[in-house]
């Protein structure tokens, strides 16, 4: 790579940093979403698969750093890893090399024909086991908050998919929209690129949700151990046989985000992306509803009432039960 | 450490010797070997053995990913594994057996064998002013049981292991793909390959704690040992208490496989991710033992051409010690993203940072070792320079993946391939060249071309950084590892990185060059011919030593510089 | 060998033993493998292994019993083989913790979603389990009784009194038998299959290791006691006797936390057959 290349990324890293320290105040207010009569709005027309935008939700040609990111966390995230974590070890890496470049250049045996026989230097040995420990104690601070944060329980009423890894393609499960099934396989390359999608991350039906708001994502493996991956959204969660896993999934805006299974699950481990469609909420209920037997997340349940009231947080526990008996006929493929 | 350089003198002790040095006939010798050098000696020809394998296999694998799609897949299936008409799937799967394969022969077979079994088993007794190992005849059995392990995995490729020929787990062999997932006796081989190898390391491991603990020469005291013998005592430890650990769980999963047992089978309320726990308890221990040794031959290196006792001894020792005791609680790091909860991750995201501490004390002592000292750029030098620095930037990307949710984007993509490539492939490898030509006159007698030693690091310097810096790149940008083909975006590093493949492969052929150099035209080597800053027991003895090392066992005075 | 050696190591000439020992346990594991899968030289093969491995075993410990007698084994030596019986059994401390670590997994977080288990440990679906204070305690008893008649012998053996040796020696033999037949009794009429679910599995593989090393070490102290015919052992030094009464040790301790754990504190409070 070119040094230009490196620049380049540097500036992108500082430009990001900066949005980064903004977004330290303003996430905490993003989580708010969609309620009441908006959350259950349907957009009239249907639904038609979004295009991808080039280079947003996917690997950029010949890119050195992380996608751009597209939910809070991720932003939380990638705002560490270039303000923190990269600077830091680039500085320690740079500065063993400077030492080692001095010791070649000063202590070579012409430079210094006679060794000298220093052995210890108690102050040296705490200071190179002291300054360490301060670095990591840096970087402890935001690591854990991030932590935190990605483990923040979603609200009562969020809405839950089911993500299934299978030998070799997905299946999503919406229990609060009915209880559907959505089949996604790989796309051809030939399709793919036909339909202006990148190739190897393109899947026939898609992972549809609802932007801007949290997402009770649940991940389990029907047959081995496949992992939920969205580079983009900095999501990876393990699908693993007799265990669901579950996480908050947030999705800022609009958009089609790739991704790909993340455990190796066998020959087609490589062949079975992940594409996440998040719409706002009156285009996914639109999207929802060309399901058979769906119905919008709270609708029927739901009292007409604005505020998550217990009716609400109840729906999608009643849901549940419709949910067995609509996902047999759900719309597959 | 101690110091005793009377070279004339014991050249002449040599000469006395040489004619009651009876070696014994050549089966007996190389087939029943009793001898620690001898036994020292199979093992680095069988490692270097393993690791061109495990070389080639990686070209394979290189050449797959130089471009998108799948070009030499099915090819290599009908060629070389025999497969007639193999499906697509079948193809796929052989990218499994070969990244299965090469990541279990360069760890089980090449770096483990080359460190402890050949650099251990000539170095330690030498070191510490001993006749032999502890256990002479326990020393031979531990080597050919990794040469039956060897094979066992070599049978593997070639019978049905479920979607084809081949055992196609990752050599993590995790549960349920290893077991449900993968009928056919290939995995039973590999993983019965594990045990066999497994079993000799745990012996390995036995002899050299007594070997080192009893057999020091009169006056050598824990805290005068050189630090490749404190480095290899580190690893026996953990090699002791890791190994049992991986015999169980690979256990599981033979009796999982084929007994009905349900350990990690959901059905009958079993669980894959204890597979991953017990896997990774061995695992992670397993990643230092691949390395301690390798520091231990870089101290020895450092200051012998530095002509300067090491810095900061005890400081040395113990971080290794630290290392190693830390090393065991912090395996769930490989598990980020498997559901742990909350306070398991912060947990295991702390420990594992604090490794970064110990290991920069050795970083930095090594440094200091080097500050005012008197260098001679001799190749061995070169080549442990070039590990501080490669080293160094393996660490520092291990400390990036430390961090439970920065890992949530990087685990099993690229970036964790192009860590652990450097901390091994460039770490770990390049500490063995280190001491591979810091030695190999001391074994063979004979000296290899400086020259060639010269170019095979740059050359080979320069291969592996251009093969394994990209990775990085593509990690970041999200490219997910054990995948034969991948979107047209990652091609351009992708494609470089295969290049540095090229590069490197060259120097590895200017590698057995200078081997085949130095034993067919070397010059004789001198019992210290690294002179003044070769302060170790091996340097008192002539090159080779004679076959019978200590048949009166030195007395190490009291040092000066303490 | 070489002469002229003035130190008290014991430097062995060329063996091939080991060689034939890692033949032998090659030939089992890749006939273990045509066995499970049932393919040609399956019936055979590990059986051909396991005694080639037996055989080769039984050589190698003969060696180092002769040796023993030719007064090889100095004090060093003897001090090596403490270091090594001593690490051996912390190895093997190690592979036990492996089976613990399985049955904590299965009975600290019995599995929610399998309806097997159905969250419940012992398992929802069993119908009972052993009576830990029947036949289990019996065997707890018996496997104490037996450390100390070990230590009887190991007494007797310090005090020149040959008699009591090889009494204490039977005693504990027989003890180990009983014991194993005990847990084979126990095997046969426990009121769950091996395998099929976490409990079998983890029950069964647990004890079931630790069996195999009652049994190895019953053959231990059953080799002792020839040895003791023979005329083997003098009161300061008889290593071999040694280790046999410390794996021995070591192999009651693991009942004793497979009793604690598996028998009593697993099967709190469930019916019992
Ligand atoms: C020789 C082998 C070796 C070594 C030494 C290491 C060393 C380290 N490793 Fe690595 N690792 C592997 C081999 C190794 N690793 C392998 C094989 C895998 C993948 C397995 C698989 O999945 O197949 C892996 C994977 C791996 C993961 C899991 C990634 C994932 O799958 O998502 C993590 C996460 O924490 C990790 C962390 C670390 C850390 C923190 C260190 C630390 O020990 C590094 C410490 C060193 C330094 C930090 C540099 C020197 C220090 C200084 C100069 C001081 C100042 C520095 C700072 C203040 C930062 N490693
Ligand atoms: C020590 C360990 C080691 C070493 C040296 C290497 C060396 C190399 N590896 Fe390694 N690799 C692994 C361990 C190692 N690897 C592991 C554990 C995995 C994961 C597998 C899995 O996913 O399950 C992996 C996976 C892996 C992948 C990812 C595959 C995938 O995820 O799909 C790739 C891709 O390019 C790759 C490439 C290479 C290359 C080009 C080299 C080249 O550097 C190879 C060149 C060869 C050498 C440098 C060795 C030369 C040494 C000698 C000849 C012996 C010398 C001996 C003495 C001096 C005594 N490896
Ligand atoms: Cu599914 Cu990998
Ligand atoms: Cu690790």
């Amino acid at each position: 790579m070119t040094l230009g290349d490196f620049l380049h990324a540097i500036r992108r890293g500082t430009r990001r940093a900066a949005s980064g320290l903004t977004l330290l105040s303003i996430t905490v207010a993003a989580p708010a979403f969609a309620e009441g009569a908006d959350r259950l709005a349907v957009a009239p027309g249907g639904y038609t698969p979004m295009k991808p935008t080039p280079g947003k939700g996917m690997p950029v040609d010949g890119g050195i750093t992380f996608q751009q990111q597209y939910s809070p966390n991720g932003d939380y995230a990638l705002w560490m890893h270039d303000m923190f974590l990269l600077p830091i070890i680039i500085a320690v890496s740079l500065f063993v090399l400077g030492l080692l470049a001095w010791v070649v250049i000063r202590y070579n045996r012409r430079a210094n024909p006679v060794p000298s026989k220093t052995s210890h230097n108690t102050m040296l040995e705490v200071v190179w086991t002291g300054l360490p420990i301060l670095i990591l104690l840096v970087v402890f601070v935001p690591s854990m908050k991030l932590l935190a944060r990605q483990y923040k329980a979603p609200p009562a009423n969020a809405l839950t998919i089911k993500a299934t890894g299978n030998q070799w393609y997905w299946s999503y499960s919406y229990p609060d929209n009915g209880g559907f099934e959505v089949i996604s396989n790989m796309l051809p390359d030939e399709e793919a690129k036909k339909r202006g999608e990148p190739p190897q991350l393109a899947a026939d039906n898609r992972m549809v949700v609802p932007a801007g708001e949290p997402i009770h994502l649940q991940t389990t493996g029907a047959d081995v151990i496949h992992s939920f991956a969205v580079p983009s959204l900095w999501f990876k969660l393990d699908a693993v046989p007799g265990r669901i896993n579950e996480k908050v999934l947030f999705v800022k805006e609009p958009g089609v985000y790739y991704g790909q299974c993340s455990e190796l699950c066998g020959a087609r481990h490589g062949y079975m992306p992940i594409v996440v469609e998040a719409l706002d909420r009156p285009h996914y209920n639109a999207w929802v509803m060309t399901h058979a037997g769906a119905k919008v997340d709270g609708a029927p349940e739901a009292a007409p009432a604005a505020d998550a009231t217990p009716a609400a947080a109840a729906a999608p526990a009643a849901a549940d039960s419709a949910a067995d008996a609509a996902s047999s006929s759900g719309s597959a493929a | 450490m101690a110091t005793i350089p009377h070279d004339d003198f014991l050249a002449h002790e040599h000469e006395d010797h040489a004619h009651h040095d009876h070696k014994p006939g050549f089966f007996a010798r190389w087939f029943m070997s009793t001898n620690h050098k001898d036994i020292g000696t199979l093992y680095l020809i069988f490692a270097v053995c393993a690791g061109i394998i495990g070389g080639a296999i990686s070209g394979m694998m290189r050449a797959e990913l130089a471009h998108p799609g799948i070009q030499y897949l099915g090819w290599f299936a009908t060629h070389i594994f025999g497969e007639s008409n193999p499906s697509f799937d079948q193809t796929l799967h052989l990218w499994n057996v070969l990244i299965t394969a090469h990541g279990l022969i360069m760890v089980f077979f090449m770096v483990m064998p080359a460190m402890i079994g050949g650099f251990g088993n000539w170095f330690v007794p030498l070191m510490i002013g001993a006749p032999d190992m502890a256990f002479p005849r326990m020393n031979n059995i531990s080597f050919w049981l990794t040469v039956a392990g060897f094979c066992s995995l070599m049978i593997s490729p070639f019978v049905p292991g479920g979607t084809g020929n081949g055992a196609g787990i990752g050599w993590t062999a995790y549960a349920p793909l290893s077991t449900t997932g993968s009928q056919g006796p290939a995995v039973d081989f590999a993983i019965f390959s594990l045990h066999l190898a497994g079993a000799g390391s745990i012996m390995g491991a036995i002899n050299f704690i007594t070997t080192i603990f009893n057999m020091r020469a009169p006056g050598m005291t824990l805290h005068k040992m050189p630090l490749f013998v404190w480095s290899v005592l580190v690893t026996a430890f953990l090699l002791l208490l890791a190994l049992p650990v991986l015999a169980a769980a690979i256990t599981m999963l033979i009796t999982d496989r084929n007994f009905h047992t349900t350990f990690f089978d959901p059905a009958g309320g079993g669980d894959p991710i204890l597979f991953q726990h017990l896997f990774w308890f061995f695992g992670h221990p397993e990643v230092y033992i691949m390395i301690l040794p390798g520091f231990g031959m870089i101290s020895q290196i450092i200051s012998t051409f530095s002509k300067k006792p090491v810095f900061g001894y005890l400081g040395m020792a113990y971080a290794m010690v630290a290392i190693g005791v830390v090393g065991f609680v912090v395996w769930a790091h490989h598990m980020y993203t498997t559901g742990l909860s909350e306070d398991v991750k912060m947990y295991f995201t702390t420990a594992t940072m604090v490794i970064a501490v110990p290991t920069g004390i050795k970083i930095f002592s090594w440094i200091a070792t080097m500050w005012g000292g008197s260098i001679s750029f001799k190749s061995p030098m070169v080549w442990a320079m070039g590990f501080i620095f490669l080293f160094t930037v393996g660490g520092v990307t291990g400390v990036v993946l430390a961090n439970g949710g920065i890992d949530d984007n990087l685990q099993d993509t690229y970036y964790v391939v192009g860590h652990f490539h450097y901390v091994l492939s460039l770490g770990a490898v390049t500490s063995l060249f280190a001491g591979f030509y810091y030695w190999f006159p001391k074994m063979s007698g004979r000296w290899h071309s400086e020259l060639l030693a010269h170019l095979h690091f740059w050359v080979f310097f320069a291969g592996v950084n251009m093969v394994f810096f990209p990775m990085h790149f593509l990690g970041m940008q999200g490219m997910p590892r054990r995948y034969p083909d991948y979107a047209p975006a990652f091609e351009k590093w992708n494609h470089l990185s295969t290049v540095g493949y090229m590069v490197m492969s060259v120097s590895i052929v200017i590698f057995l060059i200078n081997i085949a150099y130095a034993l067919v035209a070397g010059k004789k080597a001198a019992g210290n011919y690294w002179g003044e800053g070769a302060t170790t027991l091996e340097w008192t003895l002539s090159s080779p030593p004679p076959f019978h090392q200590f048949e009166t066992l030195p007395k190490i005075e009291d040092d000066h510089h303490h | 060998m070489a002469s002229g050696k003035t130190h008290d190591y014991h430097i062995l000439p060329p063996d091939i033993v080991p060689l034939a020992t890692t033949i032998g346990a090659f030939t089992f594991t890749s006939g273990m493998v045509l066995f499970m899968h049932e393919m040609p030289g399956g019936k055979f093969v590990p059986w051909a292994g396991l005694a080639i491995l037996l055989a080769a075993m039984f050589a190698w410990f003969s060696k180092i019993v002769n040796e023993a007698k030719a007064g090889d084994h100095t004090p060093v030596v003897q001090l090596h083989q403490r270091y090594g019986m001593i690490l051996f059994i912390a190895s093997e401390v190690m592979f036990f913790v492996g089976w613990f670590w399985a049955f904590f997994d299965f009975s600290l977080f019995p599995s929610e979603i399998s309806k097997v288990v159905g969250g419940h440990w012992p398992l929802k679906t069993m119908e009972a389990v052993m009576d830990p204070f029947d036949l289990p305690l019996l065997n707890t008893l018996i496997l104490l009784c037996s450390g100390t008649t070990v230590t009887w012998a190991h007494h007797c053996l310090i005090h020149g009194d040959r008699d009591g040796l090889k009494k204490g020696l039977w005693i504990t033999i027989a003890l180990g038998l009983l014991f194993s037949s005990l847990q084979g009794y126990e095997y046969l009429h426990a009121p769950f299959a091996f395998g099929k679910n976490t409990y079998g599995s983890a029950f069964y593989m647990a004890t079931g290791f630790h069996g195999f090393h009652v049994i190895v070490g019953t053959i231990f102290l059953a080799v002792c006691l020839k040895r003791a015919y023979n005329g083997d052992f003098t009161p300061r030094q008889h290593f071999g006797f040694e280790a046999a009464a410390w794996y021995w040790h070591f192999v009651d301790v693991v009942w004793l936390f497979l009793f604690v754990c598996i028998y009593v504190w697993g099967n709190w409070g469930f019916p019992v057959d």
